[in-house]
């Protein structure tokens, strides 16, 4: 996305398109934004894009406390996560709201480079945020400036029922090895050794993500995502390999392009299925009751020399360039980021928090998550966030095709390459 | 004022009432397929600048395989859309008899056209689950194993269709009973005395006052298939692998999720292409018999 940056030609249009967009938006957001002119300058939009409903409740509590405190009227509005992805590019150019969620790393600096996310170092240093942070500030840094708030990280992991393992005395694999042999257990018990469901394509990813870093290990699996080392390189020869080897011997569900990942969830909760990779958000596929049979161990270990590398995505929240009350924004986000109401915020989800102060959480998940990053090594945050997003929509088909047809490898991953050649131009 | 008005009314009248019309038909319709066509010769992912780039476009379109497989099922599209008028003229022939329940049965048949294609979609995906669908059911009774037609590369576009045919067929089936309605009954009537029957009479003084109804049918249907999106979406997102995409749902998954506006315009005005050539004929079909009358 870079080349067209230097284009004159190209700029030109840009702004007679932007004018088109705003006069069209500008009549939406009349009609959807319309208010007394008065209460303008004590205002607050924000626009969530949450689907959790115990999450949202939390997130409106806090503004309603907020907006008490202050007295600044908070408006939320309410998307759908997969909806928001599309609406956000041309909200935050024509009727930018003052606060959003979005997600760190390379898909939150798409947006910085073109100067649609408002620089928010200053909160940083208003509110120590870098001391409590640590680590995490590096995913929303960019050339050395802050640009959102690090919210929950999701621990990619294999899920299973405790309860299950118990009774058939099975123990969490560390290896490969380990697995291939928990699977044939399972085969025998009838059971699928690992619930995958790809219809929406990323669990597909999220696996070779897992087996890249297990392999080749971080260095390598961030060069293929930032595009520099092509999809054809030797060293993804094994990790293909291996994953053959797995689809082979049956380890995944049937016809797995056929169910979403939230009915592969439901699979293991009805002991269908033996284990899932996925993020502790797999407790929505259970139900209530059953939710504290869930136990996560790390994605087995494949060579014993790799250190432990795992996928960390981050979720965030920011303050669009174009919003209009930027000094609220930046108020509610210090009420909101404080650590009893984060915490709060982020228990819903079972997300890891980022600040090093908030509560203890009560959630297991939660706590299995914190006491397995201790031996995390380093993190990327998962493919489709990880590289780009053109790379990213053929790259998940790709792997879909993949564990369906093995066969296809060279074909599969000639057509990767291509790709990739296209969008990073070498 | 009204000197003017009088000398210019046979001119002002039908213009000031067809100018609402023909302003949104211009901004909405007129104006967004010209800016596609232009969009469709930039490098552009949305947001930033947009970079001139010729037929760059157009000549990756040639060499993506995924736009072939596509523009393939896009005529399994066409191809098994046609079965909709017969079968609802078939239908409609059926149901149009005077039994007692006969409304009934024609309520259930409409019952399709009600529900919103998003849920027809839904509710196919289910029939079609390899795991606890109505089809795995009913394989399940004869033993056997039902195939996972939404994850056959093969199949996948055929189980789509026919879930789109579902409401098609209905669609069609009021049209012609509408049109069933409007027969002339004295030609009927003459027909009977010159002893036409069955087929005969079906085929010779029936089919031909349907001419209008089929002519609107087939193409309604015609459009139908080549928009066909929503279906596509809901049950499989084009999936396995892109096996099942259409044109309409390429162009989308392009500009939405690739961020290649220019590619997704490029897309678009290929299929506004295929369409152009259908609408022409159409036009010509419709005018026709009109300069007839004149």
């Amino acid at each position: 996305m870079e080349k067209e940056k230097d284009s004159l030609v190209g700029t030109e249009f840009a702004t007679t398109r932007r004018r088109f967009m705003i006069s069209t938006g500008a009549v939406l957001a009349g009609s959807m934004l319309a208010r007394p002119a008065i209460a303008q300058a004590k205002e607050l939009t924000i626009i969530s894009n949450i689907g959790n409903a115990d999450q949202r409740a939390v997130l409106q509590r806090l503004a309603d406390e907020y907006a008490k405190a202050s007295g600044v009227a908070v408006t939320i509005n309410n998307m759908d996560h997969e909806a928001h992805k599309t609406a956000i590019r041309s909200y935050l150019v024509v009727g930018a709201p003052d606060v959003c969620f979005w997600f760190s790393g390379n898909r939150m600096k798409a947006f910085v480079k073109r100067g649609l996310f408002d620089d928010m170092s200053d909160l940083y240093e208003r509110e120590g945020y870098k001391k409590v942070l640590g680590a995490s500030t590096g995913a929303l840094t960019v050339d050395d400036r802050q640009y959102g708030l690090p919210l929950g990280g999701l621990l990619w992991g294999m899920f299973y029922r405790k309860d299950v393992f118990e009774q058939k005395g099975w123990t969490a694999p560390a290896t490969i090895e380990d697995l291939l042999a928990l699977g044939e257990q399972a085969k025998s018990a009838g059971m699928v050794p690992v619930s995958m469901g790809t219809k929406e394509m990323w669990p597909a990813a999220g696996w070779f993500d897992h087996m890249n870093l297990r392999i080749s290990g971080l260095e390598k699996h961030l060069a293929l995502m930032d595009g520099k080392l092509a999809y054809t390189d030797a060293s993804l020869k094994p990790v293909f390999d291996k994953w053959q080897e797995l689809i082979r011997t049956d380890l995944f569900t049937p016809n797995h392009t056929s169910s979403g990942w939230e009915q592969a969830a439901a699979a293991l909760a009805q002991k269908k299925a033996a284990m899932m990779d996925l993020g502790g958000f797999i407790k929505y596929g259970f139900p209530p009751e059953d939710v504290d049979k869930i136990a996560y161990a790390p994605f087995p270990v494949i060579d014993k020399a790799m250190p432990r590398y795992e996928d960390f995505s981050l979720n965030s929240v920011h303050i669009p360039k174009n919003g209009k009350n930027k000094e609220n924004a930046r108020d509610f986000l210090a009420y909101f980021y404080k650590p009893e109401n984060l915490a709060a915020f982020l228990e819903t989800e079972s997300a890891v928090p980022p600040r090093n102060d908030c509560p203890p959480s009560k959630d297991p998940l939660i706590n299995a998550a914190v006491e397995s990053m201790k031996t995390v090594v380093g993190t990327a945050q998962y493919y489709d966030r990880d590289t780009d997003p053109d790379m990213a929509q053929e790259g998940l088909k790709g792997f879909q095709e993949f564990m369906v047809k093995p066969e296809r490898r060279d074909q599969i991953l000639e057509r990767l390459e291509g790709t990739r050649k296209r969008i990073f131009k070498d | 004022m009204s000197q003017f008005w009088r000398r210019h009314r046979h001119w002002l009248a039908p213009t000031l009432f067809i100018l609402p019309g023909a302003l949104l038909f211009g901004i909405v319709i007129i104006l967004a397929s010209v800016q596609t066509i232009w969009v469709s010769f930039f490098d552009w992912d949305g947001v930033g600048p947009m970079q001139w780039v010729g037929l760059a476009n157009y000549e990756q379109l040639a060499a993506d395989p995924q736009f072939y497989t596509s523009l393939k099922n896009n005529v399994i599209w066409l191809v098994m859309f046609m079965l909709a008028p017969p079968l609802g003229l078939a239908l409609a022939l059926l149901l149009n008899q005077a039994i007692a329940g006969m409304k009934f049965l024609k309520s259930l048949f409409f019952v399709p056209l009600v529900l919103a294609s998003v849920t027809v979609g839904v509710v196919f995906t289910w029939v079609y689950d390899p795991t606890f669908g109505l089809l795995s059911l009913i394989y399940g009774w004869f033993g056997a194993t039902a195939p996972a037609l939404l994850s056959d590369e093969h199949l996948v576009s055929f189980a789509v269709v026919i879930a789109a045919l579902w409401p098609q067929i209905a669609f069609c089936l009021v049209l012609f009973l509408a049109g069933l309605n409007n027969l002339n009954e004295d030609l009927i009537g003459a027909g009977r005395v010159d002893g036409a029957r069955g087929f005969a009479m079906l085929l010779h003084v029936v089919l031909p006052q349907l001419r209008e109804v089929s002519f609107i049918a087939l193409a309604v249907t015609v459009i139908g298939a080549l928009r066909s999106f929503d279906m596509v979406a809901v049950m499989t997102s084009g999936g396995p692998f892109g096996s099942s995409t259409v044109l309409a749902y390429q162009m989308y998954e392009q500009s939405i999720f690739s961020y290649r506006f220019g590619y997704g315009a490029a897309i678009a005005t290929v299929l506004f292409a295929i369409m152009a050539v259908f609408i022409a004929w159409y036009l010509r079909t419709l005018l026709r018999p009109e300069q007839e009358t004149a």
